[in-house]
């Protein structure tokens, strides 16, 4: 009984490995190729094993000043999450402690908001900006990001703050600090793990954006992913393959991030979809 | 908390969802009944070159001070959203329709009709291929050893966490023409071109799909299966139920909120498909609602067309939203 149980386990995690392996296939091919030549990358019949080269980053990052993009990527990012943490805690704080029905139907009003696609915005941002003189900006583009995940910014922070009890904010008041004092001085410190958490699904969203950014953006101030977009229509081989170094290059920190946020992770993703 | 206090700290998120959500969404609804064609007027222009000097005559448009076109606005009423239903039998707005759209006989391609058909489609494939699958990876990771899971997790997450673009570039690595898997394919036998072909490149869309969003499903699963409730189990297997049964009566129902949740999310967010419509298709016989207003606000470089897919496309996600905003209102209704 007891090894049929032990061989039950073992075919479980090996057919659950293979299984992961299988769905991590596309981004292990990705990888082998970014490190090869066209010719050795998409041969037929297919190479298994062909001379390693870093050509095409070297052909990318320098040549083609990727690392413009990599800085537009970081100050975009930073920003976003930066000031939606900011702007999101102070909503989500408050939509957690007010009782009455406003709170209830704005909240509903935010989560339709989350279900907007986001190109149907597009025309009017391009009226919008373009009579403002900040079309082609990063502080556009900061601004509309910000704007487009509130919805969701403030909803996880909401579910963070409402296991915070309210005795603790009454305690501080109590000792005498105002409303907002005890805000920053009681609640925020406590509430430190479910802030990285959202700040983590900000930067997220923020990393990986594309339609939004490769609309708006333009040139030198595009971001690593509006960059890359030639290469979905590569016809040059050389931008091809770069392309594909360009992919890998943006995949690189999101591998470094789930290998050390993982917690924080699965705690957001399961966050007001879980009870406790 | 006082009302006071609950508008002004929630001001600044308020105020920049109104500016740039809300706001938005009303110009283009503006927008979506207008055509601003530029004001031309006709220029003499002397052309100096190899063979003499000549003078020409052509439409520049007119410009004003700051160098911006000076632009001809007019009501145009239903006829952008006429136009892209597929309901026009001229051009109205006397662009040309953009050859590559594969129509029916005649003009007035079902642009959007096409478009919804696609995304439903997608929506509908990949919903119980997530729930199912989600479901078997969460009760198969409950089974598995301490030391392995972190990196199990971690690897499961992966499709999840990768940019969109990037991950729907990798499967079309993958799937291209001289790529890993139909060189495998060819190893027995098979032969699909799947990017040249309708049913095969919606079917990457749909796989993409599947790929990407079944993690989600996973960890939320996963999660409230450590909340099963194990005194009821418990009851269950003293009672001599089978596994199936422990799983179906006890394990199940509980899960069942979480169903809801995982579905819902999905619903909203396969009906904004974009990445992988972009990237395998193209456009080229599969789009999905939001690639249309993509495409034609950068391609056919028509702001007030692409508005009136915008109208339609919200109109569209209104009314899979109302069943649930309904039912919320009326609980709320109830409880007051």
């Amino acid at each position: 009984m007891k090894s049929s149980t032990i061989t039950a386990r073992i075919a479980l995690h090996l057919g659950l490995g293979a299984w992961l392996l299988l769905a991590c296939l596309p981004i292990f091919w990705m990888v082998l190729i970014s490190l090869r030549d066209y010719v050795d990358a998409f041969s037929s019949p297919l190479k298994w094993v062909a001379p390693i080269t870093f050509e095409n980053y070297r052909r990318l990052w320098v040549a083609q000043a990727f690392y413009l993009n990599f800085f537009n990527t970081a100050v975009v990012t930073l920003s976003v999450v930066t000031v939606s943490l900011t702007v999101g805690c102070l909503a989500g704080y408050a939509f957690s402690r007010y009782r009455g029905s406003l709170g209830f139907w704005l909240l509903l009003v935010a989560l339709a908001f989350r279900a907007i696609p986001h190109s149907t915005l597009l025309p009017a941002f391009f009226s919008m900006f373009d009579a403002m003189g900040i079309r082609n900006t990063i502080f556009a583009l900061v601004l509309v990001l910000v704007a487009i995940n509130q919805p969701f910014t403030i909803w996880m922070l909401r579910s963070f703050f409402m296991h915070i009890p309210a005795e603790l904010d009454e305690a501080a008041q109590i000792d005498g600090c105002t409303r907002a004092q005890a805000f920053r001085r009681v609640i925020v410190p406590v509430m430190w793990p479910g802030i990285v958490t959202t700040g983590l699904f900000s930067f997220l969203l923020a990393y990986n954006d594309f339609l939004l950014s490769s609309a708006l953006t333009n040139g030198e101030k595009m971001t690593m992913p509006a960059a890359i977009a030639n290469a979905i229509t590569a016809e040059s081989e050389t931008l091809l393959m770069q392309g594909v170094a360009g992919a890998v290059s943006i995949t690189i920190p999101l591998i470094l991030l789930v290998a050390f946020f993982q917690k924080q992770i699965v705690s957001g993703l399961t966050q007001g979809a879980v009870k406790g | 908390m006082k009302r006071k206090s609950f508008l002004q700290f929630s001001a600044p998120s308020l105020l920049l969802m109104l500016a740039l959500l809300a706001f938005p969404m009303l110009m283009t609804l503006w927008l979506s009944v207008c055509n601003c064609t530029p004001q031309m007027a006709l220029v003499t222009v002397q052309q100096t070159g190899p063979f003499g000097a000549t003078t020409v005559t052509t439409q520049r448009a007119k410009v004003d001070a700051t160098g911006r076109a000076l632009l001809d606005c007019s009501f145009v009423g239903l006829n952008f959203y006429r136009n892209i239903l597929g309901m026009d039998k001229s051009n109205a707005n006397g662009n040309e329709t953009s050859p590559t759209k594969q129509g029916s006989a005649g003009d007035g391609y079902n642009e959007f009709i096409g478009a919804l058909r696609f995304t439903l489609l997608y929506t509908i494939l990949t919903t119980p291929f997530i729930l199912v699958g989600g479901l078997a990876m969460a009760l198969a990771m409950n089974h598995v050893t301490h030391r392995l899971k972190g990196l199990f997790i971690a690897a499961s997450l992966l499709p999840f966490i990768i940019t969109p673009v990037v991950g729907a570039l990798s499967i079309k690595w993958l799937f291209r023409d001289d790529g890993l898997v139909p060189y495998l394919l060819q190893q027995v036998g098979i032969q699909v071109f799947w990017m040249a072909q309708a049913w095969s490149a919606q079917l990457l869309v749909i796989f993409y799909g599947i790929w990407h969003v079944m993690p989600f499903a996973f960890i939320v699963f996963y999660a409230g299966l450590q909340g099963v409730p194990q005194d009821s189990l418990e009851a269950a297997r003293l009672d001599g139920a089978s596994r199936w049964q422990q799983f179906r009566y006890v394990t199940l129902p509980h899960l069942a909120s979480l169903l809801v949740f995982v579905t819902l999310i999905h619903l909203m967010d396969a009906y904004r498909v974009f990445e992988p419509v972009l990237v395998l298709t193209r456009g080229a016989f599969t789009t999905s609602v939001q690639y249309l207003t993509y495409a034609v606000l950068l391609e056919e470089n028509n702001a007030y067309k692409a508005s009136a897919a915008a109208i339609l496309t919200l109109i569209g996600i209104g009314v899979l939203l109302i069943p649930l905003l309904r039912r919320t209102w009326r609980e709320q209704r109830g409880s007051d």
